[in-house]
């Protein structure tokens, strides 16, 4: 199962939005075939669960959902499937999944929002980090 | 003596230099002068033959920039090196009259800051009219000398003194830590042999212990004596010495024995070879592998110049830059070997006590939040700062600003104590400059052990004794000094004597054409230094050591933090404060009294170090060490200078400014900057003087401004400042290498 994607080939470009469209469901499904697999082979239960990372691959999928150009869609599914394949070929190690997939962009401070409500970029730099 | 230079003179011949001119008859002579054939048959001829020089030679630079100092005009004597003219004081060495006409002489044994010794003749030149090839560090330049350093004499004497040398140095240089800045590396392969005719074998000698700093290896060692001449001369310590005779030649310290100096390990960087390198890099670091910062030392006040030397976020070794007016080209052992201790004991993460008394981890966001909150609960008057010894002018103006917005003025630096008379930089700045020390001929250390507090101001002071046979007077506890001195007393009533003229010392000072006074900083701690303070200045009044030609009052200062913080204002209100505080913001303090500050006291500490101050700490801020930000420091003689980050902050540490205007903000009393460079204008609308990087700004106004004071003087000897030189702040404490040296070499 896991090497069901190895050959990651160019396909045909998709001629409307509509195929596009259809190939990222195909591809969301693909994904979220393989989670399973991807838990047992990373060791993943205890951190996160298949519904979470089903809704990740989700949200990653919604963040380029303002994009309507067939092609620039094609090439982020070519990036996506190359990332699976990564994924499941074990190119990667369990921290990479954990810090990518499982705590996220942010890192691990996820309190971002309502605290750092009109403080000066200054003190928000300077919780992130001491060069700015 | 780079590599690159000594290669490029040796491999390219003159083509870029014929290239570059245009002028067929200096075409002609220059090529003549590297043939030199006929110059080698019939010198005269040649000498007559030769054209006049013209301008159009190519001007040469002096190497290093090498500096022609004319004391008299008529002094100056004109002599041509490789048909070149250069004009050079009477009495300089043919070697250094190349260097002023831009030829760099291949040396192992010369030393500018060295007696010749004129034992390794590697220096060998051909010189018109004499019959050999004579040592050039040796000789003195006389007027219309003719100087060949590029014949085929000169260079056959080279190949064969490299051949002589490299017959007993082991060739093991893929395992020897000079590998890559090696004198010998370098010359062998700009001016050696390409093969060896030795056969025998090589010679071997045992090591010597040197004491936990200097390694050494002695079977490199090539006999120039550097070391022993650095050991006698500049150091002042006659521990090392020339064993036997010939092949039995070795270095060593004639009965076993430790090198017991405070500069010792600038022997490492002396010696041309390999036999003495540094004990605590030994085998860590290759130095081409290595990135160089050129920043200063904030050990002690002096401010030294030294390269950091590091490798990715660790700094290998630090290394002394050239600095005239302040350290030369030494450094102490403490600037040099304190470099383990940025790497133990740091603070990574904010940290709040808990109830168990235990100090948790917690966010930046949690820590300045606990902070605010208990600065806001307390009155204004029980708020006290106080600045580190290691705290630079930035982040001192951060905290002066900062705890002025909250209403309280109580702010010092450490080691000034209750000292309060920030007004006149004369009173508190080493006001003849380190330098000018050189034209002293009297000295008079009041409560001041210049060794300990200040080893490069003391090295300089044995330079002018032993150049210039100075007197130096001494009051203070029995110390140790490493030139001739007079110890007159223990206490203020010395000084009292001196001032009204009682004493022997007084004739010396009031006959001296330009005395020297230096006060120690650790008197700023007495109860009568204001008493102290105008004995001393009666004292220079008498022996007019205050003059518009002259300042010879000086006060010696403890820590690089020191002259900052009086410029920038920081002395405190009231002098009990720290009694009655309710909230202590100690920024990098460790030396303060940490018992009288009150139980029910909360106290802060910002710092880059878990040193004593911790111990009492209710909130533990980590901030950067001084080799891991940009800051501006002042040293004791009123230099500004700055340190450059050479690695990264540990952890989740920041710069000590960015934490303190992190914590106005969320204490609702923002500080107006947001960068260093604003911060910096801030402090010229305060000290501008802190401003003028690398300048020496000294005071206006003399001392004498000062009211008088009517304090009595106290009967009581005076202390010393520092009981262990290589444990003094944070870093030194915390360093591993720091602690050997002082159970060894302290003497007790
Ligand atoms: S140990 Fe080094 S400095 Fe000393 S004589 Fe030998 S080569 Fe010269
Ligand atoms: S440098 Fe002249 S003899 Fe050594």
């Amino acid at each position: 199962m896991s090497f069901s994607l190895r050959s990651v080939k160019v396909p045909p470009n998709s001629a409307s939005l509509e195929e596009a469209r259809s190939r990222v469901f195909d591809f969301f499904r693909e994904a979220c075939r393989s989670i399973p697999s991807v838990i047992d082979m990373y060791n993943l239960d205890d951190v996160v669960t298949v519904s979470r990372l089903r809704s990740t691959i989700a949200s990653e999928i919604r963040k380029n959902s303002h994009i309507t150009d067939p092609k620039v869609i094609d090439m982020l599914l070519f990036k996506g499937t190359e990332e699976l394949n990564n994924v499941l070929e074990h190119a990667k190690q369990r921290h990479h999944l954990i810090g990518q997939y499982v705590v996220g962009r942010q890192g691990l401070i996820q309190d971002i929002g309502t605290k750092d409500q009109g403080i000066s970029n200054f003190l928000k730099n300077f919780y992130t980090s001491n060069y700015f | 003596m780079g590599l690159g230079l000594l290669a490029s003179k040796a491999l390219k011949p003159t083509a870029s230099r014929l290239l570059s001119s245009q002028n067929p008859r200096s075409l002609l002579f220059l090529s003549r002068t590297v043939t030199s054939t006929p110059e080698l048959q019939k010198p005269e001829q040649a000498a007559q033959a030769q054209p006049e020089p013209t301008p159009d030679l190519p001007p040469r630079t002096p190497l290093a920039g090498a500096r022609v100092h004319f004391p008299n005009p008529d002094d100056a004597i004109e002599v041509f090196v490789d048909g070149y003219p250069v004009k050079i004081p009477k009495g300089m060495t043919v070697l250094q009259a190349c260097e002023v006409a831009g030829v760099d002489i291949p040396r192992f044994c010369y030393h500018s800051r060295l007696s010749i010794a004129g034992n390794c003749r590697m220096c060998l030149v051909e010189v018109e009219k004499s019959p050999k090839p004579v040592a050039s560090c040796a000789m003195p330049a006389l007027p219309g000398m003719k100087i060949k350093t590029d014949t085929p004499i000169a260079k056959k004497a080279r190949e064969g003194v490299m051949e002589f040398l490299l017959m007993n140095h082991p060739l093991d240089c893929p395992i020897c830590d000079q590998g890559g800045e090696c004198d010998l590396q370098d010359q062998s392969m700009a001016f050696g042999s390409d093969r060896g005719r030795f056969t025998e074998m090589k010679r071997s000698v045992v090591d010597k212990n040197l004491g936990p700093l200097v390694k050494t290896v002695m079977t490199r060692c090539i006999q120039c004596t550097r070391c022993v001449r650095f050991a006698t001369e500049v150091a002042g310590v006659q521990d090392l010495g020339m064993l036997g005779r010939g092949s039995g030649e070795e270095i060593g310290t004639y009965v076993e024995k430790l090198m017991t100096s405070e500069l010792s390990g600038n022997v490492i960087d002396i010696c041309p070879v390999g036999a003495l390198t540094s004990k605590p890099f030994a085998f860590k670091a290759r130095n081409w592998e290595l990135k160089g910062t050129e920043t200063i030392d904030v050990t002690d006040a002096v401010g030294s110049n030294i390269r950091i030397d590091s490798r990715g976020p660790e700094v290998m070794r630090i290394i002394p830059r050239l600095n005239e007016d302040i350290n030369e080209e030494w450094i102490s052992d403490k600037t040099r070997f304190c470099y383990d201790g940025l790497k133990r004991q740091r603070l990574n993460d904010p940290m709040i006590r808990g109830a168990d008394g235990r100090f948790k981890p917690v966010s930046w966001r949690d820590a300045l939040a606990v902070v605010a909150e208990i600065a806001h609960q307390v009155k204004p008057e029980e708020i006290v700062g106080v600045a580190g010894q290691l705290s630079d002018a930035e982040s001192m103006m951060a905290l002066k600003d900062f705890l002025n917005k909250l209403g309280s003025n109580n702010v010092w630096c450490e080691k000034n104590g209750m000292f309060h008379d920030a007004d006149l930089r004369s009173g508190y700045l080493m006001n003849t400059s380190i330098s000018d020390l050189e034209k002293a001929d009297v000295f008079l250390l009041v409560g001041t052990q210049p060794r300990v507090e200040a080893a490069m101001v003391n090295a300089r002071i044995r330079k002018t004794v032993r150049a210039t046979h100075a007197k130096v007077g001494y009051i203070g506890p029995p110390a140790d000094f490493n030139y001739d001195h007079e110890h007159l007393g223990t206490g203020p009533q010395t000084l009292k004597e001196i001032a009204e003229g009682r004493h022997s010392f007084s004739s010396a000072l009031s006959n001296a054409k330009n005395p020297v006074i230096i006060v120690g900083a650790g008197l700023f701690n007495r109860k009568d230094k204001d008493a102290i303070f105008s004995a001393v200045e009666a004292i220079a009044k008498s022996a007019k050591a205050v003059r518009p030609d002259w300042n010879g009052l000086n006060v010696l200062l403890l820590s690089a933090g020191q002259a900052a913080a009086l410029d920038l204002g920081l002395v405190p209100e009231s002098e009990n404060c720290l009694e009655s505080a309710k909230f202590v913001y100690l920024m990098g303090a460790d030396d303060v009294n940490l018992e009288n500050i009150p139980k029910d006291a909360f106290v802060v500490y910002q710092g880059h170090h878990g040193d004593q101050g911790v111990y009492r700490a209710n909130v533990v801020l980590p901030a950067a060490a001084f080799s891991e930000k940009e800051g501006t420091y002042e040293n004791t003689e009123g230099c500004t200078q700055q340190t450059v980050p050479a690695v990264p902050t540990v952890g989740d540490a920041r710069d000590d400014w960015k934490i303190i205007r992190a914590l106005s903000e969320v204490a609702g009393v923002r500080l107006p900057y947001d960068t260093l460079t604003a911060i910096r204008s801030r402090i010229k609308t305060v000290a501008p003087n802190l401003l003028h990087v690398d300048e020496r700004e000294p005071a206006t106004f003399s001392t004498s401004l000062k009211p008088q004071s009517n304090q009595e003087l106290s009967s009581e000897p005076f202390g010393t400042a520092i009981e262990n030189f290589y444990m003094t702040d944070s870093i030194t404490r915390a360093s591993k290498i720091m602690a050997q040296c002082s159970a060894l070499l302290l003497k007790k």
